[in-house]
């Protein structure tokens, strides 16, 4: 399968004072992939995602989307950063978050309008949430606030997702809706990039995986590289795994 | 003086007129922005500001000897710039928090301005600057081309703000996300702070280094509690700021040697105290109230519902029960009970009582109800 | 604040640090305000080391003492100042000074309380601008000769020598202020001040006088403050009102403006000296050259 590369990077090394954090990192992330990137705590996974949107500078490396740099495709990235990176004690609306989506393709100073507004309402109906539409966000629950930060993502219309831990502090509805709404994404061709916790789940969910700590040690569909092998040097212990097809 | 006179003075009177417009524009503009240094988690930035700036004022007059108050008030901008940029490099470059940062900026710059000063007043004619007057503000000398300043200014500020709203908006929910739909979010921020300096500059001559942080935060803090949307906050808090002015100048100009300044520093935070305590969601009494009634609630639906299981094991539902039976519930009083009859649940017949036909109804869908809350 | 200064205080006694003191067999004066420097040169002349504190311009109701003057007073022979709480921050390093055998001398205090104007504002009571009494101002001239004929009795003959003619110098001061005030009119004797400095002036030479701030510059002029002065400009037909050289402009430039929007004439007469002389080496640098110029400025600009 000779798959378009949605996301190429290069050589990436980002440091802390002058700890590194991600290490030379070369990555090839196909089209239409739904992809976790698993590591144990410290192994640079926010760090990863955070460094191909830009948000962070590294000391090294270069990103592609689709062979063009990064600042050229915005359009065609959207994040969904971790719940807790956010303060929703701001005094806003779940359907005021989603509109927030908007504003990239809305550019400086333009107002969103009807048709923002629209695309905004779909979105919160996609993931379950348009009756909380005039809901102050601090009276959200966790799941709910999750579902609204891939709301506002979904209005962007993007080719290419990156979800920081999204499943996390999330109850098990919440979860299931929005993996069947990644499943639906990359059945529609779009690539999906999941940091995910959850050891267990990523069989079931996901069909290609990146093991992370600091430097990158495998990546590629779920079937071959999801063994005790690479868990153990991800981990560092001993994992048994299975692996259902 | 009383109500009425004050009202026909503060047009007549040159004196309150412009000092009454010009702390109320102050208010105002104080409110605006200082709606988004509490949003952002800086709230002492304007404290910070207002002290960086002491050492620009004085070194402006040290090298221009002027004693004009617009180039102190240029000296005091640069200063104020000055701080904040140290401000957001300390954040940056080392693992220091924001409040770590602040007032890191906030001593070394007062500190030194403090140094200045008591160098600067052996300089003749040093005292006509007045540079002391900076510290706590003189109200009571504003005049006419002040109070045009101050409007430019929250011209310039209300523009700017309902033209980049959105992105203030956004910048200041999620940074991170922000950037990643391309916009420069450094542009975004310098452009608040600089119109936060620029604001605290121009009430340096009104409020004073000292007391200018209040006037950022109080109306802000105030106005969050009243509100749940962002640009009915900045409103309110624009609104109470203007009020703390024009309330504070009218106080201290019905008495003798009250300061203007820490007057109206004084109303804002009265508006602040009573927000806390009065706002109908937010505040203290009503979270109270709304807590005594939930417990109280709770206590009906209880009692209900141990009644309820007693009538069930009969056929007839209300047939009548010893009202003692209802002491080995630990729950129970005579007050719920009444309140249970109040309520038509429940009938009394000497010393008996018995479910009505709602009662039981009620309390059946008592736990239905409660798990429906619960979702 | 005045702990610090304490602490300072004692460190620089105990360490006996860098030495001021001249070893010329001079006495060591130290004043703190330009109109008892000036006194004290006149009296002194070429026998004494005479150090200022205030400079000219500098208001003594705000100024904080700074290490190097602490220095300057722990080395001197004799301390003179006004007392009476002119020198409102430096009050507890004179208190502490008195205590450790240096004796500062308040002039203002030698003299008969029963005399002087009283306040509310200040803690010692009475309004401390005295100098402007110029019979007072002799006083302090007696005082400040005993003491350093007492200290120097060497040179007691020339301190009273310089007395004699600084007296004389003063009398000739007294009368040229009365005849130029004599062409005056009465009714236009009403001086308005950046603050009350000037009450013992107007009580010697038939003023009624108002200042904006009060007895001291510490305090802030309130909206009241400038409405009913601006009130009493506008009843009284004021056409002059005065700034002061040691205080700033903008208090009294609030109340020209005060007054000229309710229509009336009044203008900024000029710059008074108050609490300060004029620029050392000018006339109004001394204390005759500033009291004749003060006063030839009002009644020129209320004629």
């Amino acid at each position: 399968m000779h798959k378009k590369i949605a996301v190429q990077v290069d050589d990436l090394t980002v440091a802390y004072n002058y700890k590194p954090v991600l290490w030379d990192i070369d990555l090839e992330i196909p089209e239409g992939v739904l992809m976790a990137i698993v590591g144990p705590n410290g192994a640079g996974k926010s760090t990863l995602i955070k460094s191909i949107l830009g948000i962070l500078k590294p000391i090294a490396g270069s990103i592609s989307i689709y062979g063009k740099p990064y600042d050229e495709q915005r359009k065609l990235v959207a994040y969904v950063p971790q719940k807790g990176s956010v303060d929703w004690d701001f005094p806003t609306t779940a359907l005021d978050v989603v509109m927030m989506g908007t504003y990239g393709s809305l550019g400086w100073i333009k107002r969103p309008r009807q048709k923002e507004k629209k695309a905004a309402l779909e979105a919160l109906e996609k993931v379950g949430m348009l009756s909380f539409k005039n809901r102050q966000i601090s009276q959200l629950s966790g799941g709910q606030q999750q579902r609204i930060f891939l709301a506002r993502a979904l209005v962007q219309n993007a080719s290419i997702y990156f979800m920081d831990e999204p499943f996390q502090g999330v109850d098990a509805t919440t979860e299931i809706a929005i993996i069947n709404i990644l499943k639906e994404l990359r059945k529609a061709g779009k690539t999906v990039i999941v940091v995910h916790h959850d050891l267990q789940t990523v069989p079931e969910y996901f069909d290609w995986v990146t093991f992370l700590n600091v430097k990158k040690i495998a990546t590629g569909p779920v079937k071959d590289i999801f063994n005790d092998d690479n868990l153990t040097k991800t981990y560092g212990i001993n994992y048994k795994v299975s692996i259902q097809e | 003086m009383d109500l009425q006179e004050y009202f026909s003075l503060v047009f007549s009177d040159y004196t309150l007129r412009t000092i009454t417009l010009g702390t109320a524009i102050l208010g105002a503009v104080t409110g605006m922005l200082g709606s988004f240094a509490v949003l952002r988690k800086q709230s002492l930035l304007g404290d910070a500001i207002s002290h960086a700036a002491l050492p620009g004022i004085a070194i402006a007059f040290l090298i221009t000897g002027a004693k004009d108050s617009n180039t102190l008030l240029l000296g005091a901008l640069v200063s104020g710039l000055i701080g904040t940029f140290w401000i957001r490099g300390i954040i940056t470059k080392t693992h220091l928090k924001s409040d770590t940062a602040l007032g890191l900026i906030l001593s070394l710059f007062f500190g030194f301005g403090m140094l200045l000063l008591t160098f600067i007043q052996k300089q003749p004619n040093a005292n006509q600057a007045g540079l002391d007057k900076y510290l706590f503000g003189q109200a009571a000398t504003l005049v006419e081309s002040d109070v045009w300043l101050m409007a430019i200014v929250t011209g310039m500020c209300l523009f700017v703000l309902l033209l980049f709203w959105k992105e203030f908006k956004i910048l200041l929910f999620d940074a991170d996300y922000t950037k990643t739909l391309g916009f420069n979010t450094k542009f975004i921020d310098i452009l608040i702070t600089t119109f936060i300096v620029l604001a605290i500059v121009l009430g340096l001559q009104t409020v004073g280094v000292v007391l200018m942080s209040a006037m950022l935060l109080a109306p802000a803090a105030a106005a969050r509690q009243w509100t749940n949307s962002l640009a009915v906050m900045v409103f309110l808090a624009a609104l109470f700021g203007a009020f703390s002015g024009v309330f504070g100048t009218a106080i201290s100009a019905s008495q003798n040697n009250l300061s203007t300044g820490p007057v109206i520093v004084l109303v804002a935070a009265v508006f602040v105290v009573f927000s806390f305590i009065f706002s109908p969601s937010r505040g203290l009494l009503f979270k109270q109230i709304r807590f005594i009634k939930n417990r109280r609630d709770l206590e009906l639906h209880k009692t209900l519902a141990f009644m309820y299981n007693i009538a069930e094991t009969h056929d007839n539902i209300s047939h009548p029960h010893a009202i003692r039976i209802l002491n080995n519930f630990q729950g129970f009083t005579r007050k719920t009970l009444r309140k249970l009859v109040d309520k038509n649940y429940v009938i009394l017949q000497g010393n008996m009582w018995s479910l009505t036909e709602e009662g039981f109804k009620t309390a059946s869908n008592l736990y239905n109800q409660q798990s429906n809350n619960n979702e | 604040m005045k702990k610090n200064i304490f602490i300072l205080f004692v460190l620089i006694t105990l360490f006996n640090c860098k030495s001021d003191k001249q070893d010329n067999g001079k006495l060591n004066i130290v004043t703190t305000t330009s109109m008892i420097t000036d006194l004290v040169k006149n009296i002194g002349g070429e026998y004494i080391n005479i150090e200022g504190l205030m400079g000219s311009g500098v208001d003594p109701h705000l100024y904080k003492a700074s290490e190097g003057d602490v220095t300057k007073l722990v080395n001197a022979d004799i301390i003179f100042y006004n007392g009476l709480h002119l020198e409102g921050k430096l009050v507890e390093v004179f208190e502490k000074m008195g205590s450790q055998t240096k004796t500062p001398i308040a002039l203002a205090e030698e003299l008969d309380k029963s005399t002087l104007i009283g306040s509310d504002y200040f803690a010692s009571n009475y309004d401390p601008h005295v100098w402007f009494n110029i019979e007072y101002f002799k006083e302090f001239a007696n005082k400040v000769t005993s003491i350093l004929s007492e200290k120097d009795p060497i040179n007691a003959v020339n301190y009273i020598e310089n007395e004699k003619k600084y007296l004389a110098k003063l009398d000739t001061l007294q009368g040229k202020i009365k005849a130029i005030i004599e062409t005056l009119p009465v009714e236009k004797r009403i001086l308005v001040t950046a603050h009350d400095a000037f009450n013992y002036f107007g009580k010697n030479y038939g003023f009624e006088v108002v200042g904006l701030q009060g007895l001291s510059t510490a305090t802030e002029a309130g909206v009241q403050d400038v409405q009913k002065l601006a009130a009493f400009i506008i009843d009284k037909k004021v056409k002059a009102i005065f700034v002061e050289s040691s205080v700033p402009k903008r208090t009294i430039e609030a109340l020209e403006a005060a007054v000229k929007s309710k229509g009336h004439e009044v203008s900024i007469g000029g710059t008074l000296y108050s609490d300060a002389l004029g620029n050392a080496g000018t006339i109004e640098g001394t204390y005759i050259g500033m009291f004749e110029y003060n006063v030839n400025t009002i009644v020129n600009a209320l004629k």
